[in-house]
């Protein structure tokens, strides 16, 4: 790979280009994200999401992040377990996923303790060792340069504190492989055109799952980033995988 | 495995928040314990959940991992098993299974028995609901004719349950009943201390004989 190029989807695009690219896929979809999440994962996401707030181990009072924490899942059920002492931060690069996670917060009645921040990963505004619990829920392929926004996320994380990286990886059993390869590139950019008038972005989505990092991969990534006891769980046979270090 | 149990559990937690936005009473009680969390230790299946107020209603949580959990961090801790939460959830008295050592609970002990009343007192205004939907008289309509079959159910379910009796007792004396097995019962233990009593004799000859039989 040319040393200028980096990957989006199956193409490789110049490294500038990148981010420009995917807050294209994400100004297009924004409206209809949570439905379309709801349609593709048959509802599952909204499991792993809640499997990665069990093992966050988020306590009253704590400071999480969440980035590109998109419509705010995450962010809402952080705001009720950290309570009114503590805060969460809703960073996304891209301003519509932002608003769209901002109302949908406001709409259940979210405010005091949640803020909301739009900065890229590889370089996140905020003070060394400032939280005690960082998310990035289906967004780390979507980075440009996943070592750096690794290792940015390490710098701001408190000693003891944990990251936890949920992401699309490789299925473990070859014919969920591909039963999964069928079902991304023959009926997923068909749902796209159908629900959100845009099968270009999820043709995108297919693409850029396969070109993830798999779970060791990842692993190793996350350990050369500063984390320590670094461990991953596979959700429905692989197709996501939790992972989970701690800054010590 | 991991996503059944937390398929369970988001199941619950979505039920029990249907089902507290449909009680006038809730939001009341909900303001009064938002910001309280119960730690709810289970022995068997053995799991850690925890049970978080918002004004909206409860986040339910299982903790796999023992170091996340922080026992300061909780405002009542309770320790049962999945029978004690049955007898629990089905109003069984606190009270008494906390002095039988089944049920034992740590920091605010009214915690649990508001968590308790919240779920056992739940009065769901149903025909509300349907009249959002319907509109009122069709609505009320709806739930008359709802209630009349329920209460249809119960009696012809009396109904049934009694015509079966009678049938199998007094009728076709499939069964003994009650009063002929309560008689039987008392006759066969008339006969086995009649029985206990002979052996009892019997013994009593055996040693007057033998010791006769020594004597000559």
């Amino acid at each position: 790979m040319d040393k200028r190029t980096t990957h989006f989807g199956y193409q490789d695009v110049p490294v500038e280009e990148k981010a420009a690219r995917v807050a294209d896929v994400f100004h297009s979809v924004a409206s209809r994200y949570d439905l379309m999440n709801d349609l593709m994962s048959f509802g599952i996401h909204r499991l792993w999401k809640r499997i990665t707030l069990e093992r966050a181990g988020v306590r009253p009072g704590h400071k999480v992040l969440d980035i590109a924490g998109g419509t705010g899942d995450l962010a809402l059920k952080f705001s009720r377990l950290v309570g009114p002492e503590g805060k969460v931060v809703l960073a996304d690069i891209n301003a519509s996923m932002l608003g769209v996670g901002r109302d949908k917060l406001i709409d259940h009645g979210v405010g005091g303790n949640v803020e909301f921040v739009q900065a890229n990963a590889e370089c996140l505004p905020f003070p060394d060792n400032t939280f005690d619990c960082i998310t990035i829920a289906f967004g780390l392929r979507n980075v440009t340069d996943k070592d750096k926004a690794l290792a940015s996320m390490a710098r701001i994380l408190k000693p003891g504190g944990r990251l936890l990286v949920l992401e699309f990886s490789k299925p473990s059993n070859p014919l969920l492989t591909k039963a999964y390869d069928e079902y991304s590139f023959r009926l997923l950019p068909k749902m796209g055109e159908l629900v959100a008038g845009d099968s270009e972005s999820y043709r995108y989505l297919a693409e850029s799952i396969r070109m993830h990092p798999d779970q060791k991969t990842l692993k190793g990534m996350m350990e050369n980033a500063g984390l320590e006891r670094v461990e991953y769980t596979n959700l429905t046979g692989g197709i996501v995988a939790l992972h989970r270090g701690i800054k010590l | 495995m991991a996503l059944t149990s937390t398929l369970m559990l988001a199941g619950i937690e979505k039920t029990l928040n249907a089902l507290l936005s449909r009680d006038p009473a809730a939001p009341a009680r909900l303001s009064a314990l938002a910001g309280s969390r119960i730690l709810l230790r289970l022995e068997s299946p053995s799991c850690a959940l925890v049970l978080a107020y918002h004004a909206q209603g409860i986040d339910l949580l299982q903790i796999k991992d023992i170091d996340d959990i922080e026992e300061a961090d909780f405002d009542a801790i309770v320790e049962l098993d999945a029978e004690t939460l049955g007898a629990l959830v089905s109003g069984e008295e606190m009270e008494r299974l906390m002095f039988s050592g089944r049920l034992a609970v740590r920091g605010k002990v009214h915690l649990l028995e508001a968590t308790r009343d919240l779920i056992l007192d739940l009065d769901l205004d149903w025909e509300a609901q349907l009249a959002s939907w319907l509109g009122d008289v069709p609505a009320h309509q709806l739930a008359e004719g709802l209630r009349g079959l329920a209460r249809w159910g119960l009696r012809t379910q009396h109904e049934l349950r009694a015509d079966v009796s009678e049938y199998v007792f007094e009728e076709a004396r499939l069964l003994p009943g009650r009063h002929q097995f309560e008689a039987l019962r008392d006759a066969l233990t008339d006969l086995e201390l009649a029985t206990d009593r002979t052996e009892a004799r019997l013994a009593r000859l055996q040693r007057l004989l033998s010791t006769e039989a020594e004597r000559s």
